[in-house]
């Protein structure tokens, strides 16, 4: 019939080119066609995957000298190896061991004083109901958070200046003695906690506003109808609703725990608040970068190093089982 | 949702002292900026003697006039921005080819080039290793190696990667239909398409740039490479324990600390001015980093 | 021999075939539709034609050259997406002239084209705008001038007006259509609304899990589908599709269909089949309420009356199998709630395999 016709089978010599075109090509062909194809993509990955490799690989290719004897003329490769030997030193280490306890306190405190911050904050800034002294506030709030360490810490001495600084001269009024903060141990971690928060609690506020703000509005609506008060929806409804948020952020926190900024605690500290501030990394700072100790100080960053990798990725999974995407 | 006219008196009350409170967090967070500048234009003996609160007394320039005559406060101003526009083209031209090839799926390998780069977050080798890398590269005391060797962070890579894949696979093969090769792709489509995540990556790298210390202080020693940070940070510790410049400023009308505070109000101007631009970038920016593999 | 040639054309992801070796040609200046139900790879081979994906197994020619490994830009057609994919930071002109400006065509040809495409597509007020200021016909028309002002070989449309609402889609289906006429481009159409595939094409492809069940024109894919499959797609509401049996006749062969007998057309090959199970395939239109010449009655349970304006639905039982009917109201429904005898023609009866699902009538007349 004439449906044959309509279909119009393709000619032989059709037929013949398919059959040429069609024969599987090998891996190593198929290959070659990706990259004919497709090799502009790999050179624009290039730069970037070499920047990693040098950068950040050859160094861990470099930690191998917290195993060995390390000098600087015999280079990472011909320097002896020593075994853990830098590890014993490293545990019989007072001030090493008490950088490890200053590292966790810290980091403890600042989850404990720190973590809450923001999202109180938050919390704060959804029942403010005048868009523009929201936005004034939450424009001045986030501004520290790129000011520098060095200025940050330049503020904080010049305030806590036992003569000059504002906070001597109010305790003043008070008729309170003068105290020199930066030298005391007992006040560099207050100092540095409460600095830390004055930096961080507006801009690590984001986070969860933006939870807030994907709360379902018709949660809000029924409660209203339901005839509840402002502070009973925000524990009611927002608190629980950026539970996970929250969840996610903390386990976020507990997995960088050993990573106290060192660059504010540089700038703040001094031989004789050490007791109270000197943190691993900068310890590892003085033992390498200043007393030339490298392996030792390159066996402590990985012991720091190894412990932090444990504890990001446990957080990870972690926060994978609450929120079923990871972070990062 | 929130409407005045419906708040039970209760909520009227609660919705004020929460508006004080954010007031008195947010006064809190401007007054030391506002105790420095005071500091910084007031006399050396006023500050000095505790005196400065909230205006400047016996409000004098010298400060500045002492700190704006030393070369090595413009060598270092004019070296951070050195750092921070070289360092910012650099990370750029880095990062938006890369993040645009790991966000094809197309690529090959792209799984082991993500772990590749992902587990740099996860895992550092530490400050001596990389310094003694730094070293073997003979990177030391080079502002090239400043500008190289903080080029890239994973972070970003992923942000911006993570924008790269949220755009419709159509683009990319509208353009391919149009005769455009990858590197037209990634220039006329992808990176006008992405401006918002490449605003907050640019917000990022400036911002770091601008205040970058730790490394520039190890690794730079000569004075005419040195950023405003390290010179900020010289000056500060200088002035607090030099005995001849205690000598110098019981005559002229400056002290340790006014000229600190002129410094800072001097590295905080740039931030100040370009803060309102970046601002309505940064709130999106960190949104759109993290999540997500 | 020009015009699109595809030769047993494979498509597999990774192990996963999803083309499974089509041959169709497509003649210069012809309008082809490909139609399907979702899933069965139009998409997916009206990519390959454009070299956006890889063609696995099989040729593709495009006049008398095969591209199966030409990259897309170099195989001369031009592609209008779903979403049509205009750039938003580009306005219209610049949009338009995108693929021109990469090809580095002198500029003021480039001008000249795009004055004459926004002619052609009445979109030269609109030049300056940028495509979010644009109504959703109008973003369609642009997406459309992208690939008129490079004056390709062939034109590719993936599900084009789908985005539409429903006026704006039969607008815009005549409008492509007369577009066709005048630049006589070789089309290739890819849709899952039949309407569109019957107004639009010379031809239409009906595909189904990664196979051509039929080519034809609208009227032959209709008439005399070659399938169940085809019966069932093409249409709306789709042909009835009553089980049965052949059984012989004094006068010829009859199907055994519930509690009645239809006698079919005198047929050779039908002769010997007693007891073949079959499908009678019965269009809704062809089921009227009154008797007209030739038809026999059907009893039938009335379940629902759903009413279009001048044409209802019936649906109704037959025999313990779902039928329905689609007759005329004549601006009145009341008389239609009390049916219960339908009446149905023998001589536009479809008759299927049941077991390949091919049709018999076909087989027969060849
Ligand atoms: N990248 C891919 N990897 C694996 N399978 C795929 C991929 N793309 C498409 N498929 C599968 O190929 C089949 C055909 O897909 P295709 O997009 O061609 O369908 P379609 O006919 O266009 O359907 P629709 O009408 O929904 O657009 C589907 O089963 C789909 O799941
Ligand atoms: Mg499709």
């Amino acid at each position: 019939m004439t449906v044959q016709e309509k279909e119009r089978p393709l000619s032989k010599s059709e037929v013949a080119i398919s059959d040429e075109h069609s024969a599987t090509i090998g891996p190593f062909e198929a290959a070659v066609e990706h990259l004919k194809r497709e090799w502009q993509l790999y050179l624009m990955l290039l730069p970037m995957i070499i920047w990693f490799a040098v950068f950040l690989y050859k160094p861990m290719y470099g930690l191998q000298i917290a195993f060995k004897d390390y000098s600087i003329f015999r280079g990472i490769a011909g320097s002896p190896w020593v075994g853990l030997e830098h590890f014993e030193t490293l545990f019989a280490n007072d001030q090493f061991l008490r950088a490890i306890k200053n590292t966790i306190t810290i980091s403890a405190l600042n989850l404990l004083f720190g973590f809450p911050a923001p999202i109180i904050l938050a919390l704060m800034f959804n029942e403010v109901l005048n868009a523009s002294y929201k936005r004034t506030a939450q424009t001045i709030v986030y501004l520290p958070h790129f000011i520098s360490s060095v200025i940050i810490a330049g503020i904080v001495i010049t305030a806590f200046s036992p003569t000059a600084g504002i906070v001597n001269t109010v305790m003043g009024w008070f008729g309170l003695d003068p105290v020199y903060f930066l030298t005391q141990p007992e006040w560099f971690r207050p100092i540095f906690i409460g600095t830390g928060i004055w930096q961080e609690a507006g801009f690590g506020s984001i986070v969860f506003l933006a939870a807030i703000a994907g709360v379902n509005p018709s949660l809000y609506e029924s409660a209203v109808v339901d005839g509840a008060n402002r502070w009973q929806m925000m524990w009611k409804i927002t608190i629980p609703s950026i539970l996970p948020t929250i969840l996610i952020m903390l386990i976020i926190r507990i997995g960088n725990i050993m990573e106290v900024s060192f660059e504010l605690v540089i700038l703040l500290y001094q031989p004789a608040t050490y007791e109270t501030a000197d943190v691993v990394n900068t310890w590892i700072y003085r033992q390498g970068l200043q007393s030339g100790q490298y392996d030792l100080a390159a066996a402590a960053g990985l012991f720091n190093a190894i412990v932090a990798f444990v504890l990001v990725m446990t957080a990870n999974t972690l926060s994978r089982r609450f929120s079923r995407t990871s972070l990062w | 949702m929130m409407n005045w006219n419906l708040y039970s008196r209760g909520d009227k009350f609660f919705a004020i002292m929460v508006s004080i409170l954010i007031g008195m967090f947010t006064v809190a967070t401007l007054y030391p900026f506002i105790y420095i500048a005071a500091v910084s234009f007031s006399s050396g003996f006023a500050a000095q003697a505790g005196k400065v609160v909230l205006t400047p007394i016996d409000a004098t320039l010298e400060a500045y006039g002492y700190i704006l005559k030393d070369p090595q406060f413009w060598i270092s101003y004019r070296n951070t921005f050195i750092y921070t526009i070289g360092g910012t083209v650099m990370s750029l031209a880095f990062i938006i080819p890369g993040a645009y090839a790991l966000s094809r799926p197309q690529l090959k390998g792209r799984r082991f080039f993500n772990l590749f780069i992902a587990f740099t977050m996860w895992f550092n080798a530490g400050l001596i290793p990389f310094f003694l890398n730094m070293r073997d590269l003979n990177l030391l005391d080079s502002m090239f190696g400043i500008i190289l060797a903080f080029a890239v962070n994973a972070f970003n890579v992923i942000l911006l990667r993570n924008f790269f894949e949220a755009i419709p696979k159509s683009f990319e093969e509208a353009a391919r239909m149009d005769g455009a090769n990858d590197f037209q792709v990634l220039w006329k489509v992808f990176v006008p398409l992405s401006k918002p995540a490449i605003a907050t990556i640019t917000l990022f790298c400036i911002v770091s740039r601008w205040n970058g210390f730790f490394w520039a202080m190890v690794l730079l020693q000569s004075e005419d490479k040195i950023p405003l940070q390290v010179f900020l940070r010289h000056t500060i510790s200088n002035l607090s324990d030099d005995d001849e410049f205690a000598i110098v400023q019981t005559a002229a009308g400056f002290s340790a600390e006014t000229v600190t505070a002129a410094i800072i109000v001097c590295s905080i101007v740039p931030v100040l001015i370009v803060y309102p631009f970046i601002q309505k970038y940064f709130e999106k920016g960190i949104l759109l980093g993290g999540v997500k593999e | 021999m020009s015009g699109v040639v595809l030769s047993k054309i494979v498509k597999k992801y990774g192990a996963l075939q999803v083309v499974h070796g089509i041959d169709l040609r497509i003649d210069p200046k012809e309008f082809v539709v490909l139609v399907g139900p979702s899933g069965c790879g139009k998409s997916t081979t009206l990519r390959m034609i454009a070299g956006l994906e890889a063609i696995t197994g099989g040729a593709l020619t495009i006049d008398d050259r095969v591209v199966n490994k030409v990259a897309p830009k170099d195989r001369d057609v031009a592609m209008v997406f779903q979403n049509y994919a205009l750039y938003p930071h580009l306005n219209v002109a610049d949009n338009i002239a995108f693929g021109l400006r990469i090809r580095k065509v002198p500029k003021a040809e480039i001008k000249k084209a795009v004055h004459e495409v926004a002619e052609i597509l009445g979109l030269t007020d609109y030049l300056a705008r940028r495509p979010s200021d644009l109504s959703g016909g109008q973003r369609q028309r642009v997406a459309m001038g992208r690939a008129i002002v490079r004056h390709p070989k062939v034109f590719l449309f993936d599900e084009p007006l789908s985005n539409l609402d429903a006026k704006l889609r039969t607008q815009m289906r005549a409008e492509i259509k007369r577009l066709h006429k005048r630049l006589g481009v070789t089309s290739i159409y890819v849709t899952h609304d039949q309407v569109e595939a019957m107004t639009l094409a010379d031809r239409i492809v009906v595909m189904n899990q990664g196979v051509i069940e039929q080519i034809g024109t609208p009227m032959d894919l209709f008439n005399n589908p070659a399938n169940r499959f085809v019966a069932g797609f093409i249409g709306s509401p789709p042909m009835n599709q009553l089980h049965g049996f052949l059984e012989a006749g004094d006068s010829g062969p009859l199907a055994q269909v519930g509690r009645i007998k239809v006698k079919l057309p005198k047929s050779e090959s039908l002769r010997h089949e007693t007891g073949r199970p079959v499908i009678l395939g019965i269009r809704p239109e062809h089921v009227t309420v009154n008797e007209v010449p030739g038809s026999f009655p059907i009893n039938v349970n009335l379940d629902l009356v759903e009413t279009l304006g001048s044409e209802a639905l019936l649906h109704t039982d037959f025999d313990g199998m779902s039928f329905v009917a689609r007759v005329e109201t004549l601006g009145d429904v009341g008389h239609l709630t009390g049916v219960d005898t339908l009446h149905v023609r023998p001589d536009l009866m479809k008759l299927f395999d049941a077991e390949t699902g091919r049709s018999l009538s076909l087989e027969a007349g060849a």
